[in-house]
């Protein structure tokens, strides 16, 4: 609790920087993933990712000590060689998209290993902290290189922003932006370049291995939550940007543990919740959604049966007769009277069941639906009358009162069905 | 049977066109006039979106030139519209329809600058101009097909242009879209605009246009409806198949070099 305490009160001043730091990492690449990951590029995220470790073994070898510029900029010229790779060979070979991405990985990730390994035989005391870089560690990030990683967030965020219409006419619609003469080979290329420091600057708090989840999960799961490309990219900086502090709160409590990780870990908790949990687009209310369909379904279905008694000349309604009729159905039956008792819709006097005024003119904007979509299927589609029930006893539930204004309308106002039954109006007798 | 003009609004100077290896548009050579509706027909693969994505310099051109307006493409781009197939672009992108039609206005506003009050006026005007104004606010991946091409055109619209290039504007549309289209189209065209259309059904093709190119990886026609649709033309554009010229092609693509590429 006193480390809760001490971490997020922000006592230590590198703490606050740590933060900071991660914060804007967090935006920036959550930024630069979500345009990717409308654009469906995710992959070639996790391709520069992984392709940007022979370039910090280099930067590190050739600096002879850990020092962020080499390692940035050696990060970022292997970035830019894979990232030129991939788009070379898409053009020159017939290779497909994922052959080529998954080769470009595995094959600047392998070389990256490989040098990895020569520096750590190599006896160099410097290189103690080079394996951070695979996982990530935010808490040892020094102070100067926090300014480096911090500022090159920033011009991310901010070109960005400026470029935004740009940036989302080369997603949506690239061709257009050629036509009215908009350079969109420099934007792309600009992109580009943004999306390599984004990776950059996240290998040495998130790892090579894992920092593509930082640029594409933010996205998708804020995908869940709206439609607007505003609010998309304010609910993916948001997650990113929490889950890295999270992340960066663990490896500060529990000594040798890496960041990235931990990130991952807390933006797949954000990304599963989404996919639970978010209004229209998630399972959860999707599946009330269908419940309540199902619900409004037997409702629909129950007063039918009580109209279809009536219209046959009953003049009460047993309630142990509408049980009999949805056989192994008691207790969902029960409970659908219950419901229907409780909106006003029927009425329960000494076990008969009755329509109040309301009840009655539901039921009959039912069976009149039903109706109409029988005669419209028989008179416009030149379906037989024995074969539009099935169908009308779907579409019942869901037809619209501008559709059935339609339907009357290009009916002309039938007085019966196919099967020659009455197409009950509000005002008409039973 | 291959009518030229005089100050042409668009002239075609024998273009040919390779995807990687293959000729898809073989020596098209024409001029075409102000103030038409002119429909650009041919069988499936014939190269039609081909010849206005290479008009509006989308892909590289094999040898030849284009001209509009008797200036390069360049220099002329803010007269020029197009309107890219429907099915080129991903719906789901998350987006409005004022912000889809407001790109039009992005060509004449520039690099950097954000569109402000003028140009959500302009974007209203060219939505109601095809009856869309009440989806303003609607996500593209709401609307329907034929929507979908309302706003595309509105878009179109927004850019002020002289002469508009669309590639399948009817193209899965319903009927009552296809006739608001048309007529927009045709009001268009009296104001004394240029638009050029592929299209693919023929039969609405004989009421919809006044001037007719007909295309089959080579021009087969290009002049006045009534000069043109002849049987024979016709049955050169569609019927038949071009069996020596698509052996060729087969024959280029097996080499490791295009020869027609200079």
């Amino acid at each position: 609790m006193s480390d809760f305490v001490y971490f997020f009160t922000f006592q230590d001043s590198s703490i606050a920087f740590v933060v900071i730091g991660i914060t804007l990492l967090g935006i920036g690449s959550a930024y630069v993933g979500t345009y990717s990951f409308l654009d469906k590029k995710a992959l070639l995220g996790d391709a520069i990712s992984h392709a940007v470790l022979p370039g910090i073994c280099l930067g590190f070898m050739l600096a002879g000590e850990k020092n962020p510029i080499y390692i940035v900029t050696g990060a970022f010229l292997s970035g830019a060689l894979a990232t030129f790779l991939t788009s070379w060979l898409k053009s020159n070979t017939r290779l497909s998209d994922d052959a080529i991405i998954a080769s470009i990985l595995s094959i600047f990730f392998g070389f990256g290993v490989v040098l990895l390994t020569v520096i750590q035989k190599s006896g160099n005391p410097e290189m103690a902290g080079l394996n951070q870089f695979i996982f990530g560690n935010a808490i040892a990030i020094l102070e100067e290189d926090l300014y480096i990683y911090g500022g090159l967030a920033i011009l991310i965020i901010i070109t960005l922003t400026a470029f935004r219409k740009e940036f989302s006419m080369l997603v949506f619609n690239a061709d257009f932006g050629k036509s009215i003469g908009y350079p969109m080979g420099a934007i792309r290329l600009v992109f580009n370049v943004l999306m390599i420091l984004a990776v950059v600057i996240g290998i040495q708090a998130i790892g090579v291995v894992l920092m593509a989840a930082l640029l594409i999960a933010p996205g998708a799961a804020a995908r869940f939550w709206t439609d607007k490309l505003g609010k998309l990219l304010l609910i993916a900086g948001a997650f990113s940007a929490v889950s890295g502090i999270l992340g960066t709160y663990v490896s500060f409590v529990i000594p040798q543990m890496p960041t990235g990780p931990w990130v991952v870990v807390f933006l797949s908790l954000f990304a599963f919740a989404s996919f639970l949990f978010a209004p229209k687009k998630g399972v959860l209310s999707r599946f009330i959604a269908r419940r309540y369909y199902l619900k409004k379904t037997h409702q629909d279905h129950l007063l039918k049966l009580i109209y279809h008694g009536l219209e046959s000349g009953k003049n009460s309604f047993p309630i142990e007769e509408i049980y009999e009729s949805f056989p192994y159905r008691k207790r969902q039956t029960k409970h659908t009277i219950d419901e229907l008792l409780k909106t006003d819709l029927l009425t329960l006097n000494q076990g008969l069941i009755d329509f109040t005024s309301k009840g009655k003119s539901e039921a009959k904007r039912i069976v009149r639906l039903h109706r109409l979509w029988e005669l419209y299927l028989n008179e416009y589609m030149n379906i037989a009358p024995d074969h539009v029930h099935d169908s009308a006893e779907k579409l019942e539930h869901i037809l619209t009162p501008e559709l059935e204004a339609l339907l009357e309308n290009r009916l002309n106002y039938p007085k019966l069905d196919p099967h020659q039954e009455a197409i009950p109006r509000d005002n008409d007798e039973l | 049977m291959i009518i030229n003009v005089d100050s042409p609004v668009l002239e075609i100077h024998d273009l040919t066109v390779s995807y990687d290896q293959s000729p898809v548009l073989w020596n098209v050579d024409l001029s075409l006039p102000a103030g038409k509706l002119i429909g650009i027909l041919g069988p499936n693969g014939a190269g039609k979106s081909t010849l206005i994505k290479a008009v509006m310099g989308l892909i590289p051109i094999t040898g030849g030139y284009v001209k509009l307006f008797d200036r390069e493409l360049n220099e002329v781009r803010s007269r020029i519209s197009y309107v890219p197939q429907r099915e080129s672009v991903d719906w789901n992108f998350p987006a409005s329809v004022l912000d889809v039609v407001m790109m039009g206005t992005y060509g004449k506003l520039g690099l950097f600058r954000r569109p402000g009050k003028k140009e959500k006026k302009i974007a209203m005007d060219c939505l109601e101009k095809v009856g869309m104004q009440a989806f303003v606010d609607r996500q593209i991946s709401e609307l329907s097909g034929g929507q979908q091409q309302r706003v595309f055109i509105a878009r179109a619209l927004a850019q002020e242009a002289d002469l508009y290039l669309m590639d399948e504007p009817f193209a899965g549309v319903d009927m009552a879209t296809e006739t608001a289209i048309f007529q927009l189209l045709q009001e268009m065209t009296a104001a004394g605009k240029t638009v050029i259309v592929v299209h693919h059904d023929i039969h609405s093709a004989m009421n919809y246009f006044d001037w007719i190119i007909m295309l089959n990886l080579h021009l087969v026609a290009s002049g006045p409806k009534a000069q043109v649709v002849t049987e024979e033309l016709l049955r050169k554009t569609y019927g038949g198949k071009l069996n020596l010229l698509t052996k060729v092609t087969d024959i280029i693509r097996q080499k490791d070099f295009n020869p027609l590429k200079s």
